[in-house]
């Protein structure tokens, strides 16, 4: 019997790969093995440690400049919604509801 | 004992089930789409009267997806009245290719958001509407890819370059080390 078993590393990612995948990456669009290796590279390389900060910095600053949803417009929407729901009109009409 | 729908009731709630909850959604793409609030309005209205009549036939799968893709052909159609020809050519490839970088304007004494603001104000539209979808909006690559009706891998393209753009004024603004100076 084995005291402990001893767990294979998972290979990290090389420079050429994760300057391939690593927009996917922060977008969390890759899937979890390459994940792992993309991270596990990026604890590794400070070059490439350097350009995913500076893209996360990026993708932070253009997050914040999401314009809010307008209420008014929305209500208006919703209020819509449910008369076209509620109108039981031939669906292939094409007419607004109180149009 | 529970009377059974009739094709009204099951289209109200199929409506009620997979678009009414996307409905915010819809009107952040359109804004990011039309640009202007009242348009986007327009452009969700036309979308929900589209996604009512061809509920019967939605399988309930990816309702995002399918109202984006609506939405799309929507704004299109939109657009094609309104100025003819414009979209006729929506994914040019070869236009992408041809672009290239414009050399950079020395950007001095800006913040790090101003920068970026004035960078993606100035990416060509086909760049600023996958940059908008996925940063601003939050939608995936496949829900922007139905938005914009362009296959996933020219969405991840675009928003390589895009990013790599607005990058590169943050480096030449002196915001950012210089790509391979790190």
């Amino acid at each position: 019997m084995r005291p402990w078993r001893r767990t294979r590393p998972r290979p990290a990612a090389d420079c050429h790969e994760v300057a391939r995948v690593l927009q996917a990456f922060l977008d969390h669009e890759v899937d979890d093995l390459s994940g792992a290796r993309v991270a596990r590279h990026l604890e590794l390389c400070r070059r490439c440690g350097m350009e995913a900060a500076v893209y996360t910095e990026i993708k932070a600053s253009l997050a914040g400049r999401g314009m809010p949803v307008d209420p008014e417009t929305l209500r208006q929407l919703r209020l819509f919604s449910q008369q076209l729901a509620a109108s039981g009109a031939d669906p292939g009409d094409g007419v607004p509801p109180g149009a | 004992m529970s009377q059974p729908l009739s094709a009204d009731d099951r289209r109200k709630e199929a409506f009620e089930r997979h678009v009414v909850p996307e409905l915010d959604v819809l009107l952040r793409v359109a804004t990011a789409m039309t640009r202007r609030l009242v348009d986007a309005e327009d452009l969700v209205q036309d979308t929900l009267l589209r996604a009512y009549g061809g509920i019967d036939r939605f399988d309930g799968a990816s309702p995002r997806a399918w109202l984006l893709t609506i939405m799309r052909n929507a704004e299109v159609n939109r657009t094609r009245r309104r100025r003819p020809g414009l979209l006729a050519d929506p994914d040019d490839a070869a236009r992408v290719a041809a672009d290239g970088g414009r050399p950079e304007d020395l950007v001095v004494g800006e913040t790090f958001d101003a920068v970026v603001a004035d960078a993606l104000d100035r990416l060509p539209t086909r760049f600023r509407d996958v940059v908008q979808l996925v940063d601003l909006e939050g939608l995936t690559y496949a829900e922007a890819a139905a938005a914009l009706a362009i296959p996933v891998g020219t969405v991840m393209s675009r928003l390589h370059r895009a990013r790599g753009r607005i990058r590169a004024r943050l480096s030449a603004a002196g915001l950012v080390a210089r790509k391979g100076e790190t």
